[in-house]
């Protein structure tokens, strides 16, 4: 077997550099550096894309159709659509006008200084350097929560938090990482601590009382209610953090039970507040968030949908990293799996999960009910990758507590799913998972026009946050009001919602 | 096909008009009320637990199940009263802890114990040890089922053996655990006397600790 070739990649503005070998995906690359694919990666947008300053990129069928012959003498390619087969410098248009990326222009009042804004995440943490007078994103950085050895989803973080010391531990570990972010983002944007006027953090009403070093006994048992779930400032000398001694650190506030701040940054990033008509918002993470509403009025849950969406409990499941089966497709009554990286199938990932069983009800491999067709254990979809019966049986518990928790909230608002005038997807998951399939398996089941990815709301959020922090302090009072938290444990008819939610739609039903 | 396989597989399918109807019709031919249950009634959950273990069944199937299943015992337990060859299996008192609403696992079991012949005094959601001390006291139940799904809550499984052998019961009743995050060795290290992986197993369980008892 011939060694493989490694290419170098330098990504601007960040100076950040990689090593990886020919023939792997700028996608994979690029999505480990918080770029975002709003497609979900296949070429059907322009929002991943980057121009190529140094080195050959060849550009697909699907990239000169969506870029101008100009654009890609000028060096523009989609990320998405890219393997590596060059050293390459590459700068990212997603950064430079972040603040920006919308029709409507958010006016914000340049202010002298730089500003941090952190997306303060139960498995990942993302934190962005931001130039308040141009908007401009500077750095960025993203690092696993240094709390996850002490337990994977917020309830065993609570556990631990309950003994001696627990709390205290996580509270000096992430005060720590969180500064060390910040000292790297100053190092890579060569900037100093004294230019940095403002941090926003934003993180579900956990990770928030974790950092601001508040007691989380309220929310480890029945209702899950915490008094103390506002508006959290500090000074950065407090913290010991290595900044402007004017400098301020803001956790923004929660909403309400497990509903925290990087959800009220998703309101912000996704103007749910200001929509005349219903549009809602997800977040199919482990606490799988759902918002609906309109200007006067916003309901919020948690739906503990379970760690399926994140390959977690599922026997063969993982992250979505290298080897991971991303995406599954029939074609001629096969499957087609698409692995990322490129390199064999070890497993499959949320996206790639939902893909397979939605692939598996098309072809009758997998019954409504859930049943695997001929009632075999498990069924293979590119070897040695299988999907176990209790795989299935997984991601029906997931997708049964979002789609039972968002009918609630919806009756609640007096509409149904099909009268959302837009659903927002927040978050990777909501990125990758391809909207056709979300709708197979009765996930959300809305044509795919209706349901928008909208990448890390919760980072752009808080990035939105450190511009309007002069006229608002940050407590978001008024909107805070308008938003109404339901305690979907507190509903009598979710048990018999969740029941029938458990079965997938029996065949292709095309409402729109 | 018998009628009480006809009766077994209107269970097993979820048929509870069905069910029902074969249960008049079976009474009516003279079948006597307490041969319905190990010949029909028991072997049908059963056949639904073990389905359920295997991933063939769901809490859907499992439920329609129990379901008809109920449709069947509402027209034979008024008729049992006083029946002196029918002795319960022994009495459950079982619930979901303090702190913690999750049921549909504890309805399963509940619903599963009671098909197999136990007479179930169901607590509810979020039960405060006091509550099952005076349960058990009313009812002289001979176990304790109790259900947790949050990892927040399972100690207060403890505080549940804890306050039995505060009110002098521990002696008179046998208490067992289960739920997703609870384990077998986390039920012994609680001191609880048995642990149910599944709905069949907890059947198991509690036939095995009347038994011992
Ligand atoms: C006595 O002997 C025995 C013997 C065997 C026994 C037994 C007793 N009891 C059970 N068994 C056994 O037999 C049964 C049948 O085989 C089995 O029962 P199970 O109960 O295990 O299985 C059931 C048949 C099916 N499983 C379930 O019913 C649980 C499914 C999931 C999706 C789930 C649901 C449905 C709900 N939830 Co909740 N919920 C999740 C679950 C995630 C998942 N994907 O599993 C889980 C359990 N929830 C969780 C959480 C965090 C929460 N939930 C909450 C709320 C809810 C709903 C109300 C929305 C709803 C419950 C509805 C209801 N009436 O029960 C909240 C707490 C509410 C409360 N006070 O309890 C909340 C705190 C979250 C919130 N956002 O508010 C997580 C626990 C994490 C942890 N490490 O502790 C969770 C794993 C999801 C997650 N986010 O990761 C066996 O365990």
């Amino acid at each position: 077997m011939t060694e493989k070739k490694t290419h170098r990649i330098i990504v601007r503005p960040t100076g950040v550099e990689l090593r990886a070998p020919a023939g792997a995906s700028l996608r994979d690359l690029l999505f480990e550096q918080g770029v975002e694919f709003p497609c979900g990666g296949q070429g059907r947008c322009r929002g991943c894309r980057v121009r190529v300053l140094e080195g050959t990129a060849e550009a697909n069928a699907a990239q000169r159709e969506r870029l101008s012959p100009q654009e890609l003498e000028d060096g523009w390619r989609l990320a998405c659509q890219c393997s590596l087969g060059d050293d390459l410098v590459v700068e990212l248009r997603q950064w430079d006008a972040a603040i920006l990326v919308d029709d409507t222009p958010f006016h914000f009042e340049p202010r002298p200084g730089l500003g941090v804004a952190v997306d303060l995440g139960t498995t990942t943490l993302v934190a962005q350097l931001v130039n308040l007078s141009t908007g401009k994103v500077l750095a960025v950085r993203t690092a696993l929560n240094a709390q996850a050895r002490y337990g994977a989803d917020i309830m065993s973080r609570l556990q631990f938090a309950a003994a001696e010391d627990g709390r205290a531990t996580l509270e000096r570990l992430i005060r720590r990482q969180i500064a060390s972010l910040i000292t790297h983002l100053m190092v890579s944007a060569k900037v100093s601590g004294d230019e940095i006027r403002d941090v926003v953090l934003v993180g579900n009403t956990v990770m928030h009382h974790l950092f601001c070093g508040i007691d989380v006994e309220p929310l480890s048992h029945y209702p899950f209610e915490s008094n103390e779930i506002g508006l959290q400032t500090f000074r950065a000398s407090e913290l010991e953090w290595n900044l402007n001694k004017a400098s301020t650190v803001r956790f923004l506030p929660c909403l309400g039970g497990f509903v925290g701040s990087d959800i009220l940054a998703g309101i912000l990033a996704t103007k749910l507040a200001k929509s005349l008509e219903n549009v809602g918002l997800m977040d199919l993470g482990t606490n799988g968030e759902i918002v609906v509403g309109n200007q006067s009025k916003l309901y919020c849950a948690s739906t503990a949908a379970g760690p399926a969406f994140e390959g977690a409990r599922i026997s063969m499941g993982m992250r979505a990293a290298t080897g991971a089966i991303c995406q599954v497709q029939v074609e001629d009554e096969r499957l087609v799996c698409q692995v990322l990286g490129n390199v064999a199938p070890q497993g499959v990932c949320g996206s790639g999960l939902v893909d397979a069983v939605a692939a598996g009800l098309e072809i009758e491999a997998i019954q409504s009910s859930g049943r695997l067709g001929n009632g075999a254990k498990e069924w293979t979809l590119a070897e040695p990758v299988v999907l176990t019966q209790n795989d299935i049986r997984e991601l029906q518990l997931a997708k049964a507590a979002i789609a039972a928790g968002s009918r609630i909230l919806l009756e609640r608002l007096g509409t149904s799913l099909q009268d959302l005038k837009m659903l927002y997807l927040a978050g990777a998951f909501g990125n990758y998972i391809r909207r056709s399939s979300a709708r197979r398996i009765g996930l959300i089941d809305l044509p795919i026009d209706k349901v928008t990815p909208a990448g890390n709301t919760a980072l752009l959020g808080a990035k939105l946050a450190l511009f309007s922090l002069d006229g608002e302090d940050g407590s978001y009072t008024e909107l805070r009001c308008r938003i109404e938290h339901v305690p979907l444990n507190a509903d009598q008819s979710f048990q018999d919602i969740f029941v029938e939610e458990l079965a997938f739609p029996s065949s292709t039903h095309v409402r729109s | 096909m018998s009628i009480f396989d006809e009766l077994q597989q209107a269970i097993i399918d979820g048929k509870a008009p069905v069910a029902k109807e074969v249960t008049e019709r079976a009474l009516g031919e003279g079948v006597r009320p307490a041969e319905l249950f190990p010949n029909a009634i028991v072997p049908a959950m059963n056949e639904v637990g073990r389905r359920m273990r295997d991933c063939e069944f769901f809490i859907p199937e499992v439920l329609i199940a129990a379901r008809a299943a109920r449709a069947a015992t509402d027209i034979l337990r008024p008729l049992l009263v006083g029946d002196e060859e029918v002795r319960s299996a022994g009495t459950v008192v079982c619930g979901t802890v303090k702190g913690d609403l999750h049921d549909i696992g504890k309805n399963i079991v509940a619903m599963m114990l009671e098909s197999a012949g136990f007479q179930i005094v169901d607590l509810g959601v979020d039960v405060p040890p006091e509550k099952v001390v005076a349960a058990v006291r009313e009812h002289g139940a001979n176990v304790v089922a109790m259900s947790a799904l949050l990892t927040t809550t399972m100690v207060n499984m403890k505080a549940v053996i804890d306050a039995l052998a505060a009110a002098g019961l521990r002696d008179q009743v046998k208490v067992m655990v289960g739920g997703a995050p609870v384990t077998e060795s986390w039920a012994q290290s609680i001191g609880a006397d048995g642990y149910g992986k599944d709905a069949s197993a907890a059947v198991e369980t509690a036939r095995s600790l009347v038994a011992a008892a």
